[in-house]
C-alpha cells in the first residue's frame, strides 16, 4: 500500500517539473582537474546535438565517448572532453540529461555555461533546482529530501553573498539603474491600457515607453558586447599588493610564489619596480604585482616606482578582476587604504607583537565595521598565511565570471523580450507590454523580484486617475 | 441564441406578490445557503447556490432594492469587463443582465490588443433591477424574504474540520426569528457599521435612503468570532436634472455603432443599435478647486483617515493631490426615460449648497440643479485574509463573506466574490469539497488570491495588470476557460454548456483545418497577393501563422479556401485573435502549470508556524503566522518569503501527506489521486 501512496505521490510531484532546461557547474567552484556541467530538461538533447559533432544522431546511453565541445554560434571549439547523454527517465532527476566532463579551468567553465545559455530554452538552474527535480521525478526518498532546504539555503546564501559583492559595485549600480527605468516604463505601459481610455492619459506617454524601451535595449545589447571577459579570463586576477615601504610587500610576494622573486632587505624602499609573478591562488590563475612602497622620496628611479605602483592601483580601481592586497605592517600607526573594487587587507609581521597583543587586536578589528576582509600574518614565521590564502580565496571564489554567465543569460532573455514590444507596439499594445514584463522578470532575476503592487503604486504616483 | 432577450420579463404586479413573503409565511425554517444581502454580491452568489442545487433562502432589507445599481449606472469597462465576461460563462446573471439593461455599449480599449479589451455599458437602472429581480424570483430552490438579520447563530465546530466556530443560521431582527442553514454568505457591502457623510453632518447607514443595519452582526463578527477589521471609505456624486444642464457646451461621446454584447449566450443586445444614448464629456475649473479649498473645513469625512480609493477618488482629493489641473467629469444617462446625469468624477461630500456652488463652476453646469447631493461613505470591511479561498472565514465553518466587506470595491468585483462564495457555500452544504479556481485560468482568480493571499489596504479594484497571464486570460475566452468547468461544478445550465461545447469543438475544428492548409510563402503570395510577408521563399506556412499577420483576416483566407474554412464564419474574429496569442499562451502554459501544481500542494489551516519543527527564519513564521497561506503557491507569492522557507514547506506538507496516507490507508490514496486534478481541464483546448 505504501507503494501505491508515493507512486500516487510522485505523479502528483511530477506535475511540477518545468519544462525549461536548465544548466550548471555540478562540480565545486574554483580550479580543479574535471568540472562536470550537468543539464537536464527536454532540451538536453539540442544542447548536446548543436556542442557536439554526433551527426544527427544522441551517442548510446550512459556512454562516455571524448569529444570537442563547441561552441553552437561561432562552431569555435571550447574544450575537448567526455560527453555522457542519460535519456529520461534513466538520470538523475528523471528528465533527459546530458553531462559534460570538461577541463577545470574557469575559463573554459565559462566559455561553456554561456554556449550552453545561448542555446534556445535553456537557463541556468536556480539554487537546488536539479535536486529538486529529482526529488519530484521521485528519484530520491524523502530522507534523501531532509537535506534539501539546507542545501537551498546553502546555495543561496553563497549566491546572496556573491551578488552583494557584485551589486555593490560599478555593475549593480547599472543593473539597478535598468530595473528602475524597466519598472517605470512598465508602469507607465501599464497605465495606458489600464487607464488611458477615460483618464488624462496622453498618447505621448507610449512615446516615452518606445524611447525608454529603445534605449535600454541598446545599452543592455551594447553591455553584452563590451564585456570581452574571455581575454580577462585567460590572463587571469591581477592582484597588486599596495601599502607603505617596509611593509613587508616583497616578503608576501616572495612568500606566496615560495622562491624569492623579489629583493628583500631592512632598508625602506628597496622595490623600485612593479615586479610581477604569475602563480595559483585558491584554484585561481593570478597574476601578482609586488609595487615599491608609496612615500615621497628625493630618489629619481624611486619616484618613479611609486609613480608606476599608483598607475597600477588605478588601473584596478575601474575592473572586476583586480583585487589589492593592502598590506600593513602591525608597527605602523595609521596609513591611508587605497580605494580599490575589491581590496583585502593584511597585517604583516605579527611575530613582533607580544600574544596577548595579537588577540587584542583581532577583537579590535573585528569590531570595526565598514572594513574589507582582514587578516593578520607574518611573512617571517608564516603564522596565518593558511587563513590568509582562505581569505583571498574567498573574494576570488566569488568566480565573477561564472556569475556572470548566469547575468548575461538574463541579459540576454531581457534584450530579446525588449524586441518583442517594439515588434508589437503598433498592433497588440497587451502583447508588446508583456515583452516589457517579461524584460522586468528577467532583469528581475539579477536585481529582485517586481510584483504588480509596485508597478502600481508607481502608475499611481505617475497620474492623476480620476474614473 | 438569445434566449435571455427574447424571454418575457414577469409582470410587475406578480413579482410583488412572489416575494412579498412575511418570515412566518417561509415555507421552511431551515435552509442549505443564506444569503444576506441583495446588491451584486448577493444576488449573485443566491442564484449560484440555487443553480448547484441548495435550497436557498435571500434575506434582504427591502427587496425593492435587490439588484440596485448605488452608484454608477454602468457595468464593465477595463478589467472590470474581464470580470463580467468570467461570471457570465459561470452562469452568473450580470452579462445578460447587462445586455437587458445597457444603453450604451463601447468596447474599450479597441485599438490596443483583444486581451486588453474592456466591454463596458452606460445602463438604464430600473432596466437592471428589473432584470435581476425577475430573474431571481424564477430561479427554482431560491426563497426571497424582506427582513433584517440581528445576529449569526454560532455553534461548536464540527471536529472533523479545522475552525473554531461553526454558523449555525441566523436571527431576524423583528420577532427574533431564527432560521438554520448550513452555510451563510455575508455581503453586506458598506452596510457593516456604514457611516454616511454630507458637509459635517454624520449619521449612521450604508447607503442614503436605506436603513442602517443592526449592530449585532457586526458584534458578532468582531466580537464573537474574533475577526479583524478595518475600515474604509467610499462616495458618490450629486445626481443631476437632465434639463438643467447645457449640454451643447460638452463633448458628445457616442456609444459604439454595433454594440457587443457581454453575454456569450446574446448575439445582440435588448437596446437597438440606434436607441443608445450619447455620454457628455466636460471638464473642472479653477474654480472647482477654489471651491474645494474654501469649503474643507466643512467637509468631515475628507478629513477622516479612513482609506478611499486611489483610482476612484472624490473631487477633493482629486483637485488636493493634482492641483492646477483640469480634470475630465463624464456626465452619463442613467436611463432611457431618466431625467438625471450621473457626473461621473464628480464624487464629493461637502455640504449640499457647496456642492451646488461647486458644479456651477462648470461651464455646462453654470445652471445645474442637483436631484440627490453627493455623499461619503465610511464602513467596515473584514480583512479577507482571513478567507480561504473558497471565501469562506477560516475560522468559522460554513461562513462565507463576499463583496465590499471583503474590501472590494466595484460591481463586478463584488459579482465576481458573490458567485464564487455561493458556489462554495452551497458545496458546503451538500457536503462537496470545496471549488478552486487558479488565478492562472481566470480574473476571478486573481481577485480571490490577491484578496485572501495579500489582503488589502484600500478598497481593491480589477485591473488588467494584476494578471500574470493576461494574454492568456482574455475576454474573448472566458467561456473556454470557464464553463465546461462550471458545469462540472454544477453552476452552469445544460443549454450554456451546450453551447460551449459547439463553440469549442467549432474553434478546434477551424484550427485543424487551417494547420491543415500549409504551403510555401510563395504559394500563398499567388493566392494572397495583397499582403506582404518577409519569410524565405521555400518555408512552409500554416494558415494558422497565416492569420498571425497583421493584414491577414480570417474572412480573406476563407474567400480563397471555402470549402474548408467556410464553415467557420461565424468565429472569424476569435480565429483571428487565437491565432495571434497562440504562441504566446504557449509560451506560458509551463509557468502555468508549475503553478497550478503548487496550488494544489495545501498548508493546513491549523498550523502553529512559531512552534513548526521545520528550519524557518522567525520572520517567515511572522509572515506565515498571519497570512495563513492556504496552499504552497500562496506562500510563495508572500512577500519575504525565502526560497529555502519553501523548500521546508514543500517537505512539511509531504511528509504530513505520507504520514496521513499511512494512518488512513486507502481511503487517503484515492483521495490523493482526487487531489491530483480538483478539475479535468481540456488539454488541447485553444486557450
Amino acid at each position: 500500500n505504501e507503494a501505491a501512496v508515493s507512486k500516487g505521490l510522485c505523479r502528483v510531484l511530477a506535475g511540477l517539473a518545468d519544462a525549461d532546461t536548465i544548466f550548471a557547474l555540478s562540480s565545486g567552484h574554483g580550479r580543479c582537474g574535471v568540472a562536470v556541467v550537468r543539464i537536464s530538461g527536454s532540451a538536453a538533447a539540442t544542447a548536446l546535438r548543436c556542442m557536439v559533432g554526433l551527426g544527427n544522431q544522441l551517442p548510446p546511453p550512459r556512454t562516455a565517448l571524448l569529444r570537442s565541445i563547441t561552441d553552437p554560434h561561432s562552431k569555435e571549439v571550447l574544450d575537448r572532453g567526455l560527453v555522457l547523454w542519460f535519456p529520461a527517465p534513466h538520470s538523475f532527476t528523471g528528465e533527459d540529461s546530458v553531462e559534460f566532463h570538461i577541463h577545470g579551468g574557469p575559463a573554459v567553465i565559462t566559455a561553456v555555461l554561456q554556449a550552453l545559455g545561448s542555446v534556445p530554452g535553456m537557463r541556468p538552474a536556480d539554487a537546488g533546482e536539479f535536486t529538486r527535480r529529482a526529488f519530484h521525478a521521485g528519484k530520491l526518498d524523502l530522507t534523501e529530501v531532509e537535506g534539501l532546504g539546507d542545501l537551498i539555503h546553502a546555495e543561496t546564501e553563497a549566491q546572496r553573498r556573491q551578488a552583494l559583492r557584485q551589486m555593490s559595485g560599478e555593475l549593480g549600480r547599472l543593473y539597478q539603474d535598468w530595473s528602475h527605468r524597466l519598472k517605470r516604463t512598465l508602469a507607465h505601459v501599464e497605465a495606458f491600457i489600464d487607464f488611458s481610455e477615460d483618464e488624462l492619459i496622453e498618447e505621448g506617454v507610449l512615446d516615452q515607453v518606445d524611447i525608454s524601451v529603445c534605449d535600454l535595449q541598446a545599452e543592455i545589447e551594447q553591455h553584452l558586447k563590451d564585456e570581452r571577459r574571455g581575454e580577462r579570463l585567460r590572463s587571469g586576477v591581477h592582484v597588486v599588493i599596495a601599502g607603505a615601504t617596509n611593509a613587508g610587500k616583497s616578503s608576501l610576494l616572495n612568500t606566496l610564489c615560495q622562491r624569492p622573486a623579489a629583493i628583500v632587505s631592512p632598508i625602506a624602499g628597496t622595490t623600485r619596480d612593479v615586479v610581477e609573478s604569475a602563480l595559483d591562488i585558491g584554484g585561481f590563475p593570478v597574476l601578482l604585482s609586488d609595487t615599491a612602497g608609496l612615500r615621497d622620496s628625493p630618489d629619481l628611479v624611486e619616484q618613479e616606482g611609486v609613480r608606476r605602483a599608483r598607475e597600477r592601483y588605478r588601473e584596478g580601481a575601474n575592473q572586476n578582476n583586480f583585487l589589492t592586497i593592502q598590506l600593513i605592517s602591525v608597527q605602523f600607526k595609521s596609513t591611508q587604504p587605497e580605494r580599490n573594487s575589491m581590496c583585502l587587507l593584511v597585517l604583516n609581521k605579527t611575530d613582533l607583537l607580544p600574544e596577548a597583543h595579537r588577540e587584542k587586536l583581532n577583537l579590535e578589528l573585528r569590531r570595526v565595521s565598514g572594513l574589507p576582509p582582514v587578516c593578520l600574518i607574518s611573512c617571517q614565521t608564516n603564522e596565518g598565511l593558511k587563513d590568509f590564502l582562505t581569505v583571498c580565496g574567498d573574494p576570488l571564489s566569488g568566480a565573477p565570471t561564472l556569475t556572470q554567465a548566469r547575468h548575461r543569460a538574463h541579459l540576454q532573455q531581457c534584450v530579446a523580450a525588449l524586441a518583442q514590444y517594439r515588434w508589437y507596439r503598433d498592433s497588440d499594445l497587451a502583447l508588446a507590454a508583456e515583452g516589457v514584463r517579461l524584460a522586468l522578470t528577467s532583469l528581475g532575476r539579477i536585481t529582485g523580484r517586481v510584483g504588480a503592487e509596485e508597478i502600481l503604486d508607481i502608475i499611481f504616483k505617475d497620474f492623476c486617475i480620476g474614473k | 441564441m438569445s434566449h435571455m432577450l427574447t424571454k418575457k420579463l414577469p409582470p410587475v404586479q406578480s413579482v410583488s406578490f412572489l416575494v412579498s413573503r412575511r418570515a412566518s409565511q417561509l415555507s421552511r425554517q431551515r435552509y442549505d445557503v443564506i444569503v444576506v444581502g441583495g446588491g451584486h454580491a448577493g444576488t449573485e452568489a443566491a442564484a449560484a447556490a440555487a443553480r448547484i442545487g441548495a435550497e436557498t433562502l435571500l434575506v434582504t432589507q427591502k427587496i425593492q432594492t435587490i439588484g440596485a445599481l448605488s452608484c454608477n449606472p454602468s457595468l464593465g469597462g477595463i478589467g472590470k469587463g474581464h470580470l463580467v465576461r468570467e461570471v457570465d460563462a459561470l452562469d452568473g446573471l450580470c452579462g445578460r443582465a447587462g445586455d437587458w439593461a445597457g444603453i450604451h455599449f463601447s468596447v474599450l480599449n479597441r485599438s490596443k490588443g483583444p486581451a486588453v479589451w474592456g466591454p463596458r455599458a452606460q445602463l438604464d437602472r430600473q432596466r437592471y433591477r428589473e432584470f435581476i429581480q425577475a430573474e431571481l424570483l424564477s430561479t427554482p430552490r431560491l426563497k426571497v424574504l424582506e427582513g433584517s438579520v440581528e445576529e449569526l447563530l454560532v455553534s461548536d465546530p464540527n471536529p472533523a474540520e479545522p475552525g473554531r466556530h461553526r454558523v449555525a443560521g441566523i436571527r431576524l431582527a423583528n420577532g427574533s426569528q431564527l432560521i438554520s442553514a448550513s452555510s451563510v454568505v455575508l455581503t453586506t457591502g458598506t452596510f457593516l457599521s456604514g457611516s454616511l457623510f454630507v458637509g459635517q453632518t454624520l449619521s449612521p447607514g450604508g447607503r442614503m435612503g436605506d436603513a442602517p443595519s443592526s449592530s449585532g452582526l457586526t458584534h458578532t463578527l468582531r466580537d464573537r468570532l474574533g475577526l479583524r477589521v478595518g475600515r474604509l471609505r467610499t462616495g458618490t456624486p450629486p445626481r443631476l436634472l437632465k434639463d438643467s444642464v447645457d449640454l451643447s457646451l460638452t463633448k458628445l461621446h457616442p456609444p459604439d455603432r454595433q454594440p457587443t454584447p457581454f453575454s456569450f449566450m446574446n448575439t445582440h443586445t435588448r437596446c437597438k443599435p440606434a436607441e443608445q444614448l450619447p455620454c457628455y464629456l466636460t471638464y473642472t475649473t479653477p474654480g472647482v478647486e477654489r471651491v474645494v479649498r474654501e469649503s474643507l473645513h466643512l467637509n468631515c469625512h475628507i478629513q477622516q483617515d479612513a482609506k478611499g480609493p486611489r483610482y476612484c477618488p472624490s473631487i477633493e482629493s482629486r483637485v488636493l493631490r493634482f492641483p492646477g489641473r483640469s480634470h475630465q467629469v463624464w456626465l452619463e444617462p442613467e436611463g432611457l426615460t431618466s431625467d438625471l446625469l450621473y457626473p461621473q468624477g464628480l464624487s464629493m461630500t461637502m455640504p449640499p449648497d457647496v456642492q451646488l456652488r461647486l458644479i456651477r463652476e462648470i461651464p455646462p453646469l453654470h445652471r445645474a440643479e442637483i436631484h440627490t447631493p453627493g455623499y461619503g461613505v465610511q464602513y467596515d470591511y473584514v480583512c479577507p485574509t482571513q478567507l480561504s479561498p473558497a471565501l469562506q472565514v477560516k475560522n468559522t465553518q460554513g461562513l462565507f463573506l463576499a463583496g465590499q466587506i471583503n474590501g472590494t470595491t466595484g460591481y463586478e468585483e463584488a459579482a465576481a466574490q458573490g458567485l464564487w462564495a455561493g458556489v462554495n457555500a452551497a458545496r458546503r452544504a451538500l457536503s462537496q469539497p470545496p471549488a478552486a479556481l487558479s488565478r492562472t485560468e481566470s480574473y476571478i482568480g486573481v481577485l480571490v488570491d490577491d484578496l485572501v493571499s495579500r489582503g488589502v489596504t484600500e478598497p481593491y479594484r480589477m485591473f488588467t495588470s494584476r494578471a500574470e497571464f493576461r494574454t492568456s486570460l482574455r475576454p474573448d475566452n472566458a467561456d473556454l476557460r470557464l464553463t465546461m468547468k462550471g458545469f462540472e461544478l454544477g453552476c452552469v445550465s445544460a443549454v450554456r454548456h451546450h453551447e460551449a461545447v459547439r463553440v469549442r469543438c467549432s474553434l478546434q475544428n477551424a484550427i485543424a483545418a487551417l494547420q491543415a492548409l500549409t504551403m510555401s510563402s510563395t504559394s500563398w503570395k499567388k493566392k494572397l497577393p495583397g499582403i506582404s510577408m518577409s519569410e524565405n521563399k521555400n518555408q512552409a506556412l500554416s494558415g494558422m501563422d497565416l492569420l498571425q499577420y497583421k493584414d491577414v483576416s480570417f474572412e480573406m483566407l476563407a474567400s480563397v479556401f471555402p470549402e474548408s474554412l467556410a464553415p467557420y464564419m461565424e468565429f472569424s474574429q476569435r480565429l483571428k485573435i487565437e491565432a495571434v496569442y497562440k504562441p504566446h499562451c504557449d509560451q506560458n502554459k509551463s509557468e502555468i502549470k508549475k503553478i497550478q501544481s503548487e496550488e494544489n500542494m495545501s498548508l493546513p489551516q491549523d498550523i502553529d508556524y512559531f512552534t513548526l519543527s521545520v528550519s524557518l527564519s522567525q520572520e517567515v513564521r511572522e509572515i506565515l503566522d498571519r497570512f495563513r497561506p492556504t496552499t504552497l503557491g500562496a506562500a510563495t507569492r508572500l512577500e519575504g518569503m525565502t526560497p529555502a522557507a519553501i523548500a521546508n514547506l514543500f517537505k512539511y506538507v509531504v511528509l504530513t501527506r505520507r504520514q496521513e496516507s499511512m494512518m488512513s490507508g486507502k481511503q487517503a490514496d484515492n483521495e490523493e489521486e482526487r487531489g491530483e486534478e480538483p478539475c479535468k481541464r481540456n488539454a488541447s483546448l485553444p486557450q
